[in-house]
């Protein structure tokens, strides 16, 4: 699969034209307009419009009332100041630190555990994809069934192995971890998948002199598939990102950003703000700074992870 | 030089994956066919004393339960079909014609897969309200057609396809669109069965903007119905664990019938989306 696409990729680019072939500009500039028309209308409307339409109102004050004016950098001065929107950055920082390095460590491990041959290795991939299909909800209220303090079973099994009774959702300082936990379940099969595609794309060839020439499965590992793995990696690191920061449901089902602030994330405060205390120009100006964190760790994450850009 | 790992361990290794996995959707279950008082009993027994579907019959009753279903199928089918229709007419343009602008049009729209619904939800619900488009099946349908991930992968697809096809058959005096529809189409079913089963598990799960779009509880889609269970949405006092746990195993049914009908592409779907970004 891998092997046909990155041909295709590079096929399509479109440069090279065999020889004796038109290129067909006016011609297929009107059939193009046909083609492109519907969707482009639909897309217009219904993401890019109002997505620059939030940069907008964003400096702007806007309640439901229907008034609109003009503030200017108003909503972001109130940033500056704003306790909650402060807490809310760290919280998305912290969940964004808690959640990354299991969802790529474990998920390596798992898509490496699950390349080796072996029977039922099948079974064990739909079973760690079923979470990340479930809806949010389902994973919010199953969870926060397992959390309860004193009927739930993971507290049970706790005590019975002589550990404490834990407060999972209702203690301030465990609360955003115990979310980042359902977090992990949920999204690890997902990544594992797209790992997976990653080490079935390395040759065969590679392992098998590796093998000839007496490196140990350790070193293989290290030397041959982690670097080879790199593209992957860089998107599922991107991918994760991006998930975890915008990440919404089930935190809102789950906790509803407390117990107090604890876990207010920015998208969370971003919905409150909008759509409970119904000011929008604050909430698209909190859609902004979301914006710019997304962007600043892309930016970084392209830094650390660098990969030669492919078409 | 070189162990391999024991047979024995790497089972032992796969049941724990399967158990960590699957756990909580089985003790969800044992849960949910338990009388409200023995889910509240101490200590937990995976065996119920007392067996009822009591909870199911009250979720079916007291809740438009299966209203919430039939909305949720309509609107991630028809947003599907659609999303199919105009991402494959879209991304065809732009992955097999010349014209100018090609590039600008393509990186605007795969700009947008950066940018979440958060980003842009409040201007689409002011303009929602505006033309008066809540609280119908339109207003979750037309932003889910909005999809940049299909345009991606579809247009990478085409893309890929030998420029050959259509070649011989702008030969043998076929129109674009008959080339489109009668070559082209039936040569892209694995992408297309691909922005399929990912476009409609993405609609199905969708959460965040049918919540804002939709007020009435009729009309109400699964995943914000299953919602209004928990305590910390709709503090209502009634809330109880075993009506919850009931709701939510009939969604994760009817989820897994979607899922394993299709789970061979919905595996290859996360790959091929996976690779191109």
């Amino acid at each position: 699969m891998p092997n046909t696409q990155t041909n295709g990729g590079t096929a399509a680019l479109g440069l090279k034209r065999p020889k004796g072939t038109k290129p067909l500009r006016g011609s297929q500039g009107k059939i193009a307009v046909l083609f492109l028309l519907p969707y482009l209308a639909v897309f217009t409307v219904f993401r890019l419009g109002p997505s620059i339409a939030g940069i907008f109102i964003s400096f702007c004050k806007w309640d439901l009332a229907g008034s609109l004016s003009f503030i200017g950098l108003d909503n972001f001065k109130r940033m500056l100041t704003d306790s909650n929107f402060h807490i809310s950055i760290i919280n998305t920082l912290v969940f964004f630190v808690l959640t990354l390095p299991p969802l790529i460590i474990f998920s390596l491990l798992l898509a490496a555990f699950f390349n080796m041959k072996m029977r039922g290795r099948n079974v064990g991939r739909t079973v760690a994809i079923i979470p990340y299909v479930l809806i949010p909800a389902v994973v919010g209220i199953i969870w926060n069934w397992m959390y309860d303090n004193n009927f739930g079973i993971l507290n049970y099994y706790l005590k019975k192995m002589g550990g404490p009774s834990v407060q999972w959702l209702t203690n301030e300082h465990m609360a955003l971890t115990s979310v980042a936990i359902v977090i992990v379940w949920s999204f690890l099969g997902y990544n594992t998948v797209l790992f997976l595609a990653g080490l079935q794309g390395i040759s065969k060839e590679l392992y098998e002199a590796a093998r000839i020439d007496g490196a140990t499965r350790f070193q293989t590992f290290i030397k041959i598939t982690l670097p080879l793995l790199k593209p992957t990696t860089s998107m599922v690191v991107t991918l994760t990102m991006v998930n975890t920061v915008q990440l919404f449901d089930q935190i809102f089902v789950m906790t509803n950003g407390g117990p107090g602030t604890s876990t207010l994330t920015m998208v969370q405060y971003l919905y409150t703000s909008a759509f409970q205390n119904y000011e929008m120009g604050y909430g698209s100006a909190i859609e902004v700074a979301v914006l710019i964190i997304l962007i600043i760790m892309i930016f970084i994450q392209n830094k650390l992870l660098k990969v030669d850009e492919e078409v | 030089m070189k162990k391999k790992i024991k047979p024995g361990l790497k089972y032992l290794l796969l049941v724990a994956v399967c158990v960590v996995f699957l756990f909580p959707l089985v003790w969800a279950f044992v849960c949910s066919v338990k009388p409200e008082a023995e889910i509240l009993s101490y200590p937990p027994r995976w065996v119920p004393k007392t067996f009822t579907l009591s909870n199911y019959t009250t979720v079916l009753q007291k809740y438009p339960y299966l209203s919430w279903g039939v909305n949720s199928l309509i609107t991630s089918i028809a947003g599907t079909l659609l999303i199919l229709f105009l991402a494959s007419l879209a991304a065809y343009a732009l992955g097999r014609f010349h014209f100018r602008g090609r590039n600008l049009i393509y990186g605007t729209i795969v700009t947008m897969l950066l940018i979440p619904i958060q980003a842009y939800m409040i201007p689409l619900y002011l303009m929602c309200a505006k033309v008066g488009m809540l609280n119908t099946y339109g207003s979750i349908i037309f932003p889910s057609a909005a999809n940049v991930t299909s345009i991606f992968i579809l247009t990478s697809f085409f893309k890929g396809l030998p420029r050959e096809l259509e070649e011989a058959a702008r030969i043998d005096g076929c129109g674009e669109f008959t080339i489109f529809a009668k070559i082209m189409l039936p040569l892209s079913k694995p992408a297309l069965s691909t922005v399929t089963i990912l476009t409609f598990i993405a609609n199905w799960n969708s959460f965040l903007w049918p919540m804002i779009a939709i007020r009435s509880d009729k009309m109400l889609t699964l995943p914000v119905g299953i919602a209004q269970f928990m305590g910390s949405v709709n503090s209502n006092a009634q809330f109880q664990y075993g009506t919850a746990l009931a709701a939510c195993c009939m969604a994760i049914i009817s989820t897994m019938i979607v899922f394993l009908l299709l789970q061979r592409y919905f595996v290859e779907g996360i790959a091929t989306s996976g690779i191109k970004g």
